[in-house]
């Protein structure tokens, strides 16, 4: 394995979570996302960010909107020590030692709000554009003897470049902007060439991915839209 | 004296967390009115030379106190029920600290810091 994580890269409970679902084989197509990736990154690739939030987000691969169930990961999680909950929306998330665990899954079109259903997995899952890009171009490390997937940096940099200018709030723009600032140190162009040639972009993404690149000094025709 | 300059994504980060705390807690609120409310209280009798015991919920109700008899059956439930009502309140209590906490650093007021009841 050419990533490999050291064992104490993750607080003691996120790594048990890690392990459990690695374990019933969740990181075979899903990933794990947030601002822990940039944690990742750090280790393997040098991209120092020190900023983390609290909640441990995974981007899930729905397979099939009837799956048979595979694994019940509600039952798994809590029998870890969450405690689940409904939000506003109807969605089911874990809280436990601090920690807040919630899955998002790609919107396929239209702006429909709510819950996601994730049957293969027994949970429900906040549906959000744009999700595939780190679910479709991901790798895998190791982490402990178990393996656990994120999305290469060229495919989080890209989702990033389009949700900033997304973002409802400055804050949350400028935090997703100050992380493609960290993550472009260790871009590749071909691979994120080969991502962009896979992706058929409105014209308001690519005004938005434009608008991204700008404010961060990012050349344009480094991604290949010009 | 010297003043450190506002961070804008620091602010807004923790701002993002107590609000999500205070939502958090909101849904756990919402979720532990689902769960009987009392404790399980055990009462033994002894009737010639057999030992009997005796499940009861025992909750206040205002100026009352009610025993509500649990059959042998409902036990177990119960008793998951309770201790999972328990863990919830356990992440309410963490989660006021946090907010309490996020309130003076982000200079809340107190009401928006979840003082009140």
């Amino acid at each position: 394995m050419k990533n490999k994580l050291p064992d104490n890269l993750f607080p003691e409970n996120i790594k048990n979570l890690l392990h459990a679902m690695s374990d019933v084989g969740f990181f075979e197509r899903s990933v794990v996302i947030g601002s822990w990736v940039m944690l990742i990154y750090q280790e393997l690739y040098g991209a120092r960010y020190v900023l983390r939030t609290l909640d441990v987000d995974f981007a899930v691969h729905v397979a099939h909107k009837k799956s048979k169930l595979r694994a019940n990961l509600k039952q798994l999680i809590t029998s870890l020590g969450f405690t689940d909950y409904f939000d506003a929306e109807g969605v089911e998330k874990f809280t436990g030692g601090g920690y807040e665990v919630e899955f998002i899954g790609q919107r396929s079109g239209g702006r429909s709000k709510g819950a996601l259903s994730v049957p293969e997995w027994n949970v429900t899952a906040i549906p959000l554009p744009f999700i595939s890009i780190m679910t479709d171009c991901s790798d895998v490390a190791e982490l402990n003897g178990f393996i656990i997937r994120f999305p290469i940096p060229e495919a989080f940099f890209l989702h990033k470049l389009i949700i900033a200018q997304r973002r409802l709030s400055d804050a949350k723009r400028d935090k997703d902007l100050e992380q493609c600032s960290v993550v472009i140190q260790i871009i590749n162009d071909e691979r994120m060439k080969n991502i962009i040639e896979k992706q058929r972009f409105s014209r308001d993404t690519k005004r938005r991915i434009t608008a991204s690149c700008e404010a961060i000094g990012f050349p344009l025709q480094r991604i290949g839209l010009l | 004296m010297k003043v450190a300059e506002k961070d804008n994504v620091v602010h807004g980060m923790l701002e993002d967390e107590y609000r999500r705390s205070q939502e958090i807690v909101k849904a756990l609120h919402a979720k532990l009115e689902g769960y009987p409310r009392g404790a399980l209280n055990v009462r033994r009798k002894k009737v010639k030379d057999k030992k009997y015991f005796y499940h009861y919920l025992v909750r206040r109700d205002g100026e009352k106190i009610i025993n509500l008899h649990i059959a042998e059956q409902d036990l177990s439930k119960l008793r998951k029920q309770i201790e999972e009502r328990e863990k919830c309140r356990k992440e309410i209590l963490s989660y006021k600290k946090r907010i309490l906490y996020l309130a003076k650093l982000l200079k809340k007021s107190k009401r928006e810091g979840g003082r009140e009841k």
